[in-house]
């Protein structure tokens, strides 16, 4: 009978706040580099060419685009004529979906009443930030479903040490899909910790051991087995990643220093949301003191840590990681407050019950009032605003103006669509980096016909001279979009000196 | 070609090791599987009335304590029957002189066979039992005072046929087989022999063991032809339907010790793995109505012959696809079977950590270094002994090869 109350439950918010995820998932947020290097790392996984596109260098495990291979045929039959990248956004919304059952399955296995799990769902699933990532193809997304079902394996009531064995192999599996959810690991044995009985407890924490251990072993052992752990001449190599990922990465700098990449980052997530980021970190103060809450602010308190350390490298989309936890500790708190409240047996001499109720109504709908307008003008951006049209018309004008069979050089949000319509097109990321790619262009930039110039190319971190010099001998041919969004299509001509980028 | 096949193994291998640490791990699997495989607390009547077996052939060292220590038990209405080979008179003057001490309690049954073993020693004792209840006992076990006291309860409240209690070895220190030996009853004991007895089919263990007299004398006792008398005893019974109930209680077990030398516990494997080939070409397992009960007793019956060869031909599947340059997943999928292998010794490690707290034993970081250490020679021993068992079976040698005591548990 709860079970059931549970499913009405979820089964009302769910498909209300999938609507607002999922409504312009084409349109917004622009294509970001990452979804189409994923994409198109799943695509090769699914012809069967290998782990990526371009040589697998070990940068990310590959797990999380093994899972995108395997939905990979879902955008081409939903909607055939959209771009590759947005078109995919769809695949994300089914995780999404998953990410937001496990939410409130895992605020009921913390013991939260079941409006405070509703509560978590909504603030999860609804603030700003977690609209714009959950759309976006991030491996993110897919670890956090991982990770999620990790831990509410681990509270599940029935104590399994199979259950425990599920959750550590869930946890390798999150791990697999996105490295940084390592971090979340130490949450997770909390979870577990809390999700055992003293008599077997010994037994299950073997089990998740053995689950995440001999689950994530399989990922070296295949870089052993290449012959591609260790760094060497000539060949790539996991460890040499994980040096390049953890200290090669010029780092963001202090969160506190001013104008650092950090802070830059940080106050883009205010911007975007703050009140869910202040409100839960706030939580995080309060929930040292419940044991029920310690799952959640564990998460968030490495994970804050771990974004406070100085000099590290901390992309845009770390926030994504932390909004279930954020979610929780407020519902959690909530539910404690609203619950003291409410609690019949402590004696409060002149507080009538009306007045309590009053208080506790009051509360509410001034949270609602503060929250909403906020809420609601950033997600109405998010389901109205389209920001990827230049691409688009930029796609449309090559296929109508540019030869089949020609050489561009563009970015990731546009590889796949033109690599299927039999261009040759060149990820202009690797044109410089991959050694097989530079056999390709034995005479660097004269070999390319053809530039696609897009923010991502412009504003990238990296040193490109093949492609600095390509866009040097360039000129513009079509430009889509103004200012410093605008996507320009460029001739390359082996006699002009151009622009540079 | 040879991919495939490599792959085919690794995945049998690796269900069979998954199989068998998913049955060993059954007691640990929910705090209420934990609650169940102790004994009821008694309500301290003794309606029933014992008849304990002790068949011994030449434990002169060890018998008299053990009497002495089964006489101390708080169950008031019990009689030991000591079972004595007309041969062996070292072993009969102690007999003997117990008989004397104690004349209400204790008699000698001698056993007068040609060719002696344990089912024919206690066929011979079970005309004399006038209990209610049949026990065996070793004589080199160590029996706590209470238990009787606790099956008597536990026979009444569950209606059973058979109760079997925990035996442990104890003396884990003596030798490098026996840290292992001793984790192997302890898993056995107090976890798998609980999912056998709950799946309805169950080999009892060789002590600690009671049987209602009067179902006994029904099935005609012991097989004295087969040499793990126990496991035959428990198959026929479970498998005509009668009710067996395990109980593990960390203080109530009976204490034992392992053989005494390395050879001396090859031999005693031998004979347990052909005894368990008897059984399963007997075939009274096959009575057993349903095809799951069936399924678990071929695997049953086979798993000390699956775990050797597990054993082995996981390292040699390995070596094959790395030796021959097999394609990389068929190099990953040969990994799979060393996954529940290794499991198996993290969980065997916290076993180990169990057992200490349980028997009050200093377990120090020395003996988990051990338990490692020397487990792929224990697994050698014990797929050697699995090979010596076809062998004999195939030659038909099917003598009693027994187990010598030095009473190692009792210091």
């Amino acid at each position: 009978m709860n079970r059931r109350r549970d499913l009405w439950v979820l089964g009302g918010l769910l498909p209300a706040v999938l609507l607002v995820q999922g409504w312009n998932i084409t349109g917004y947020p622009a294509i970001s580099a990452d979804e189409g290097t994923y994409l198109a790392q799943a695509r090769a996984v699914a012809a069967g060419e290998g782990l990526a596109h371009y040589t697998y260098w070990y940068d990310h495990p590959p797990f999380g685009w093994m899972q995108l291979a395997v939905l990979g045929w879902l955008p081409e039959v939903l909607a055939p004529d959209t771009l590759r990248v947005p078109a995919a956004r769809v695949i994300m919304l089914l995780v999404s979906a998953i990410n937001l059952s496990l939410v409130f399955t895992l605020a009921r296995r913390l013991r939260q009443p079941r409006w405070a799990a509703g509560l978590a769902v909504l603030l999860f699933g609804l603030c700003p930030l977690g609209v714009a990532l959950a759309r976006q193809i991030y491996l993110d997304n897919i670890g956090l479903a991982w990770i999620l079902g990790a831990m509410a394996l681990a509270l599940c009531p029935r104590r399994d040490l199979w259950h425990h064995c599920a959750a550590g192999a869930c946890a390798a599996l999150s791990v697999l899909s996105k490295e940084t959810m390592f971090l979340l690991l130490p949450a997770a044995l909390v979870a577990v910790w809390q999700g055992t009985h003293a008599s077997t407890r010994k037994f299950c924490v073997v089990a998740f051991g053995c689950g995440f251990v001999f689950t994530v072993a399989f990922y070296p052992l295949y870089a052993l087995l290449k012959g591609e752990l260790l760094p060497g001449r000539d060949h790539v190599s996991l460890l040499g990643a994980v040096g390049f990922q953890l200290f090669g990465r010029d780092g963001s700098g202090s969160v506190f220093a001013q104008a650092s990449d950090a802070s830059r980052t940080v106050d883009s997530w205010l911007y975007q949301d703050g009140v869910l980021i202040v409100a839960g970190l706030a939580a995080l103060l309060v929930a040292v003191f419940f044991r029920r809450l310690w799952v959640p602010a564990a998460a968030l308190a490495v994970l804050t840590i771990a974004l406070l350390r100085p000099g590290g490298y901390l992309p845009s989309m770390y926030i994504a990681q932390a909004l279930p936890f954020l979610a929780l500790l407020v519902s959690g708190c909530t539910a404690l407050l609203i619950g003291w409240l409410l609690d019949q047996r402590i004696r409060r001499p002149g507080w009538a019950r009306f007045t309590r109720r009053t208080l506790v109504i009051t509360l509410a709908c001034w949270a609602i009032a503060g929250i909403s307008p906020l809420w609601w003008h950033r997600d109405a951006r998010a389901m109205t605003v389209q920001a990827n049209s230049s691409y688009s018309e930029c796609l449309r004008w090559i296929t109508e103006s540019v030869p089949a069979d020609s050489r561009i050089v563009v970015d990731d949000g546009l590889w796949l669509d033109l690599s299927d319509r039999g261009y040759h097109a060149i990820w202009f990321y690797k044109v410089d980096l991959d050694p097989e790619v530079r056999v390709q262009l034995p005479r660097g930039w004269r070999d390319v016909d053809y530039v696609v110039s897009s923010p991502m190319m412009r504003y990238g971190p990296e040193r490109l001279p093949t492609v600095d010099d390509a866009l040097r001998h360039s000129r513009i041919v079509a430009t889509f979009g103004a200012g410093s969004d605008r996507i320009e299509v460029r001739k390359v001509s082996r006699y002009r000196e151009g622009v540079t980028r | 070609m040879l991919s495939l096949a490599i792959a085919l193994i690794s995945i049998v291998l690796f269900v069979i090791a998954i199989a068998n640490l998913y049955w060993t791990l059954h007691a640990w699997r929910t705090p209420a599987n934990l609650r169940n495989t102790t004994f009821p607390a008694p309500d301290g009547d003794h309606s029933l009335s014992f008849s304990i077996l002790i068949p011994a052939r030449y434990e002169e060292a060890v018998l008299e304590h053990t009497v002495t220590q089964l006489l101390q038990s708080g169950h008031p209405d019990i009689e030991i029957l000591l079972i004595i080979g007309h041969d062996d008179f070292g072993t009969a003057e102690v007999a003997d002189w117990l008989a004397y001490k104690y004349p209400d309690k204790v008699r000698v049954i001698v056993d007068t066979n040609k060719r002696k073993n344990k089912p024919k020693a206690l066929n011979t004792a079970l005309p004399y039992c006038r209990g209610d209840i049949v026990g065996v006992f070793d004589a080199e076990d160590l029996v706590h005072p209470d238990l009787l006291t606790h099956v008597d309860y536990a026979f009444r409240a569950t209606n059973a046929t058979v109760v079997q209690g925990g035996v442990q070895l104890i003396n884990f220190h003596s030798s490098w087989y026996s840290l292992r030996n001793c984790l192997e009853y302890f898993f056995w004991f107090r976890s798998r022999l609980h999912l056998q007895a709950e799946a309805g089919f169950i080999p009892l263990g060789g002590n600690t063991v009671f049987v209602r007299t009067d179902t006994l004398n029904q099935i005609g006792g012991w097989d004295p032809s087969c040499l793990a008398e126990d496991c035959e005893l428990g198959v026929r019974l479970s498998s005509r339907g009668h009710k067996v109930v395990v109980a593990y209680d960390a203080v109530l077990v009976t204490r034992e010790e392992t053989p005494d030398s390395a050879a001396s516990f090859f031999r005693q494997r031998t004979r347990w793995n052909q005894g368990f080939m008897q059984v399963f070409r007997k075939g009274d397992w096959r009575r057993i109505a349903s095809f799951r009960q069936r399924a678990l007793a071929r695997f049953t019956l086979a798993s000390p012959f699956l775990q050797a060869f597990t054993g082995l031909a996981a390292p040699v599947g390995l070596i094959v696809a790395l030796v021959l340059h097999l394609p990389v997943w068929v190099t990953l999928l040969s990994f799979l079977p060393g996954i529940p292998t290794l499991a198996q010794l993290a969980f065997e490690a916290a076993g180990l950590h169990d057992l200490g707290k349980l028997y009050n034993l200093k377990i120090e970081r020395a003996h988990y270094v051990k338990l490692v250490v020397a487990a792929p020679l224990y697994t050698l021993v014990l797929a050697g002994a699995a090979l010596r068992a076809i062998a004999r079976e195939l030659v038909g040698r099917r003598d009693w090869e027994l187990t010598r005591h030095v009473g190692a548990h009792l210091t």
